[in-house]
C-alpha cells in the first residue's frame, strides 16, 4: 500500500486506517477470533499462581507464587515433556515439509489428468478421518490379541509384537499416521505455489537443454523458498503444541507409553481431567506459551538477520 | 330481533360461564412452577419411559410444591473427568447434584465451592422430613467440611454393601478343582485362570478393560489390616490409610510394607499366564457383557451389583453357571460397611432457586408415591407387584432397552424398597453374611484440612496414575524395582508433608473424641 502512498511524510495512524477499511473489514471475523479466543483468557493464566478454588475464583484464591512450576521441575516431568513436543514437532516439519514438496512437484510432473486427480483424492482423504477413528483403526491394527498385524505374524508362524507396552516403537507409529493424515492436504499449498510459478522460466530452461531434474532442482525448489520459509516459520510458532487429538486417542491413558509420547498437551489434558488439577495444568500452559513466543521470536529474528523479506514481522 | 338477541345473550353467559374457572384459576394461580434440574450419573434412557414418567411426576410436583423436575446425566464415558468438569464450569441451570464422597469426589468439590452450604434452618423449613430423619440418626456431622457447615444430604436410611470383589463361574471354579466350585482365596484365582486359559479358548480368564487397580487392592486388603481414609483422593487414587494395629497412624499402601510388592508379582503372574488382554490398557470394551456371553471367567465389581443384576443376568443368559463371589478381605475379614455418604445429595452453589430444590429432593426421598413414581416408574407399565409381594416387571419387558433410568442412588431409603424378583434369591443371606464381619469404617466424622497439601496430592496422583496402572497389569519387568522407584518419586513430590498433615488432624481428631 505505501507504493501508492505520494504525499510527503507519514500519514496518521487513522488516516491509514481509513485507506484500508475494505481489508480490515475483511480481517474483522479473526480479530474478534483471536480477541475472544486468545487475548480475552489471559488473565486466567493467573490460576498458575495460587490454590484455586471455585469459591474464591481466580484472582481471589490464595497466592502461591512458583510452588505450581516447582513439582514440574523437581519429578523432571517439564523436561521429558518439552523434549518429546520439540521433537515430535520438529520431525513432523521437517518431515512434512519433505515430503509434501517431493508430493507436490511428482504431482505437477504427472501428465495423465485422472490419475493426478486420483491420487491426489485418494491423499486428502486422511485428513478427514477423525482422529478417535485413527485411534481405533491402529488399536484394531496394533494390539497384541487380535490386532491385524500379529493375526498375519502368527499365520505366518511368527511370534507377535506387543507392541503397545513398546514405548520405543510409537515415534514411529505417531509420525507416520501424522504424515499419513497430513501429507496430501499439505501437499496443496506448495502445488499451488508450483502453479503460480512463471511459466516462462520453464520455457527458458526447456530452450537451454535442461532435464526434467535440472528444472526442478533449478527452477521449482528456488521459487518454492519463500513459500517454505513462511510455512516452516508459522509451523515454529506452533512447536510446543502438540497435535492433541492425534497423541490421545493413538496412546490415551496407557501409561507404559508416556516416556516416549506424553506431550505438553496430553499431560495438561490428563492433570485437568482426570486428577482435577488446575494450578498445575495452568502452570504448564503457561510454560507451554512463553517458551513458544520466545522461539517464534529468535526464529524470526534469525529469518530477519539472514534475508529480511522472509521474516513475518 | 329478539330472538337473536337471546341467543347473543345466551352466547355471551355461556361465554363467560366456560371463561369463569379460567379466571378464577388464574387469579388465585401462583407464579409459574419452578423448573428444577437434578444432575445425575448414568447415560441418558432413550426409550421415552423416563419423559413419560417425568410428565406424571411433575403433575405431583406441581400441585405439592409447584415445581418441574428435569434430569441432567453424566454418562458413563469419562465420567470422573465429565462430572467435574461440569462443577468447574459453574453452570447455573443445574439446581440438584448427585455425588458421594467415595467415588463422586463431594469433599474436592465442596471444598472447591460447587455445593451450596446448607444451613439448618434452610433444611428444615424446605426439606423438613430429610432434616428430621437424618438428625435423629446423627448423620448431618458427616456431611460437614472443617467450617462446620454442611453441604449435602446423605443416603443413610438405606443399606446396602459396595464392597468391591470378583464374579466367578462356580461351574468352571468346580471343574477347575474347587470344592463346590468355591474360591477363598485371592492367589487361588491363578489356579482358577490357568483353568480357563486352558480349557475355554474363546474366553479371556479376567477380561478387564482400563486402568483400574483392582488386582493390587484385592491382594492387599486380603493379606494386611490397612484400612482406606476415605476422601482424601490424588486424582483416581485413594493413597492414604490406617491400619487395625495402628488405628491412629497415617500411613499408606504405596509407600510401606511389602504387600504392594507381593500383589504387583502375582499380577505380572497373571499377566504372563494371560488371564487379561495383553493391550488391555488401551481396550475399552464392555466387559460385563463378555462375562454374560461366557467370554469372560470373572469381572469385578460389587456386591449390590451382584445381587441385582450379575446372578439374574448370568442365570438366564448362562444358565448352569452358578455365578459366584469372592469379595476383597474375604480371608482376614478387613472390609467396611458402606458409609452413609457413599450417594448423597448436594445443592449447587449456581442454583437459582435453592429453596424449592430442597422442597423437590425432600418429596422424591420421603413421599411414597412419589418415591414409587421416580425410582421404578409408572405402575403396571415399568414395574409390577407380584402376589407375594415383590418388585417384579410386566409380561414381556426387557431391561437392556425398557429401564426406566432414573438411577436415583441419592436419598433411598430402605421403608419403601421392595424384594424384587430380579434380585438373587439369597440375597438376604448375603447381606447377613456380610452384616455379621463386616467392620464400621470409623473415621467418618474425620475431617482433612487439603487447602495446605491439595497440590501435593495432584503432584501424586500423577505419580500414581503412571506407575499404578502397569503394575495393575504386571508389566514392569521387575516390579519390586518398579515400586521402590515409585516410592522415592511419591517422596520426591512431598508424600511425607502431605502424610504429616492428615496425621496432625487425626490427632486432633483423636484428642478431641477422647480415643
Amino acid at each position: 500500500m505505501s507504493g501508492t502512498d505520494t504525499s510527503r511524510g507519514p500519514k496518521s495512524i487513522w488516516r491509514q486506517l481509513a485507506d484500508s477499511k475494505v481489508l480490515l473489514l475483511m480481517c474483522v471475523p479473526a480479530i474478534i477470533f483471536f480477541i475472544v479466543f486468545n487475548y480475552m483468557p489471559l488473565p486466567g493464566a493467573w490460576i498458575a499462581f495460587t490454590n484455586f478454588n471455585y469459591r474464591d475464583g481466580i484472582f481471589g484464591s490464595p497466592f502461591v507464587g512458583f510452588k505450581n512450576f516447582e513439582f514440574l521441575i523437581k519429578s523432571g516431568q517439564l523436561w521429558t515433556l518439552t523434549r518429546n513436543t520439540i521433537l515430535y514437532n520438529l520431525a513432523f516439519i521437517v518431515l512434512g515439509n519433505i515430503l509434501q514438496i517431493a508430493i507436490a512437484i511428482m504431482l505437477n510432473e504427472v501428465r495423465l489428468a485422472w490419475f493426478k486427480k486420483l491420487s491426489q483424492a485418494a491423499m486428502f482423504l486422511p485428513f478427514f478421518i477423525s482422529s478417535v477413528l485413527v485411534g481405533v483403526i491402529a488399536f484394531n491394527l496394533l494390539n497384541y490379541d487380535t490386532g491385524a498385524l500379529n493375526a498375519l505374524i502368527k499365520q505366518t508362524g511368527g511370534d507377535p509384537i506387543k507392541i503397545y507396552s513398546s514405548a520405543g516403537a510409537w515415534p514411529l507409529i505417531i509420525i507416520m499416521v501424522h504424515l499419513w493424515q497430513s501429507t496430501g492436504y499439505g501437499s496443496i499449498v506448495y502445488f499451488a505455489a508450483i502453479m503460480g510459478i512463471d511459466r516462462s522460466l520453464y520455457e527458458a530452461a526447456t530452450v537451454d537443454g535442461a532435464s526434467a531434474w535440472q528444472r526442478i532442482r533449478f527452477v521449482t525448489l528456488p521459487s518454492l523458498k519463500p513459500t517454505f520459509i513462511i510455512l516452516v516459520l508459522f509451523a515454529l510458532g506452533g512447536i510446543m503444541h502438540g497435535n492433541f487429538g492425534l497423541f490421545w486417542n493413538l496412546v490415551g491413558n496407557n501409561a507404559a507409553l508416556f516416556q516416549t509420547t506424553d506431550i505438553i498437551e496430553t499431560s495438561v489434558y490428563r492433570m485437568v481431567l482426570s486428577q482435577n488439577n488446575f494450578t498445575t495444568s495452568t502452570a504448564v500452559g503457561l510454560y507451554q506459551s512463553l517458551f513458544g513466543f520466545a522461539l517464534v521470536m529468535t526464529a524470526n529474528w534469525i529469518v530477519r538477520r539472514i534475508n529480511k523479506d522472509y521474516a513475518l514481522f | 330481533m329478539k330472538r337473536r338477541n337471546f341467543v347473543r345473550v345466551g352466547a355471551a353467559l355461556l361465554a363467560i360461564g366456560i371463561s369463569m374457572p379460567a379466571l378464577t384459576a388464574g387469579a388465585f394461580a401462583q407464579d409459574a412452577p419452578t423448573e428444577i434440574t437434578m444432575l445425575t450419573m448414568g447415560n441418558k434412557p432413550t426409550n421415552g419411559r423416563l419423559e413419560a414418567m417425568l410428565e406424571k411426576l411433575n403433575e405431583l410436583l406441581v400441585a405439592k410444591v409447584n415445581a418441574k423436575l428435569d434430569l441432567f446425566y453424566i454418562e458413563w464415558a469419562d465420567w470422573q473427568t465429565q462430572y467435574n468438569v461440569q462443577l468447574l464450569s459453574g453452570d447455573d441451570n443445574v439446581d440438584l447434584v448427585a455425588t458421594a464422597t467415595d467415588w463422586l469426589y463431594a469433599w474436592e468439590n465442596a471444598e472447591k465451592g460447587a455445593f451450596l452450604p446448607l444451613s439448618e434452618e434452610m433444611l428444615q423449613a424446605n426439606a423438613p422430613k430429610t432434616w428430621a430423619q437424618v438428625q435423629a440418626d446423627g448423620h448431618w456431622d458427616l456431611t460437614k467440611l472443617a467450617d462446620g457447615k454442611i453441604y449435602f444430604a446423605p443416603e443413610d436410611n438405606y443399606t446396602q454393601y459396595t464392597n468391591h470383589g470378583f464374579f466367578y463361574r462356580g461351574d468352571w471354579a468346580k471343574e477347575a478343582g474347587f470344592e463346590n466350585g468355591e474360591i477363598t482365596k485371592f492367589e487361588d484365582f491363578t489356579k482358577y485362570f490357568e483353568w480357563v486359559k486352558a480349557n475355554k479358548p474363546d474366553a479371556y480368564p479376567w477380561d478387564v478393560a482400563g486402568a483400574n487397580e483392582a488386582a493390587l487392592t484385592g491382594y492387599i486388603q486380603g493379606h494386611t489390616d490397612f484400612q482406606t481414609l476415605q476422601g482424601i483422593s490424588a486424582g483416581n487414587y485413594i493413597p492414604f490409610h490406617t491400619t487395625a494395629a495402628n488405628p491412629y497412624t497415617v500411613t499408606s499402601w504405596y509407600m510401606e510394607g511389602d504387600a504392594l510388592v507381593e500383589a504387583a508379582k502375582l499380577a505380572k503372574q497373571w499377566n504372563d499366564i494371560g488371564v487379561w488382554r495383553e493391550d488391555a490398557l488401551n481396550y475399552d470394551g464392555d466387559t460385563r457383557e463378555e462375562l454374560y456371553a461366557g467370554l469372560s471367567g470373572v469381572e469385578q465389581h460389587h456386591t449390590q451389583t451382584f445381587v441385582n443384576d450379575i446372578v439374574n443376568n448370568m442365570n438366564t443368559k448362562q444358565p448352569g453357571s452358578d455365578p459366584k463371589f469372592f469379595y476383597w478381605g474375604q480371608e482376614n475379614g478387613n472390609f467396611f460397611k458402606d458409609i452413609f455418604t457413599h450417594g448423597a445429595m448436594a445443592v449447587s452453589a449456581y442454583s437459582k432457586n435453592p429453596e424449592k430444590a430442597l422442597q423437590v429432593y425432600d418429596l422424591i426421598r420421603n413421599d411414597k408415591e412419589i418415591y414409587d413414581l421416580f425410582n421404578f416408574g409408572i405402575k403396571d407399565v415399568d414395574y409390577v407387584i407380584t402376589a407375594d409381594g415383590k418388585l417384579g416387571y410386566p409380561e414381556g419387558y426387557d431391561s437392556s432397552t425398557m429401564a426406566l433410568g432414573t438411577d436415583y442412588w441419592w436419598g433411598r431409603t430402605d421403608e419403601f424398597e421392595l424384594p424384587r424378583t430380579k434380585q438373587a434369591p439369597n440375597r438376604a443371606e448375603i447381606i447377613a453374611a456380610l452384616d455379621a464381619r463386616a467392620k464400621d469404617y470409623p473415621y467418618s466424622t474425620l475431617i482433612v484440612n487439603k487447602q495446605n497439601i491439595d497440590s501435593t496430592l495432584a503432584a501424586m496422583a500423577g505419580v500414581l496414575s503412571e506407575y499404578i496402572p502397569q503394575l495393575q497389569y504386571g508389566k514392569f519387568e521387575d516390579p519390586a524395582a518398579a515400586v521402590a522407584e515409585m516410592r522415592q518419586k511419591l517422596k520426591d513430590v512431598g508424600y511425607e508433608d502431605a502424610r504429616a498433615s492428615i496425621q496432625a488432624d487425626m490427632d486432633a481428631w483423636k484428642a478431641a473424641r477422647g480415643l
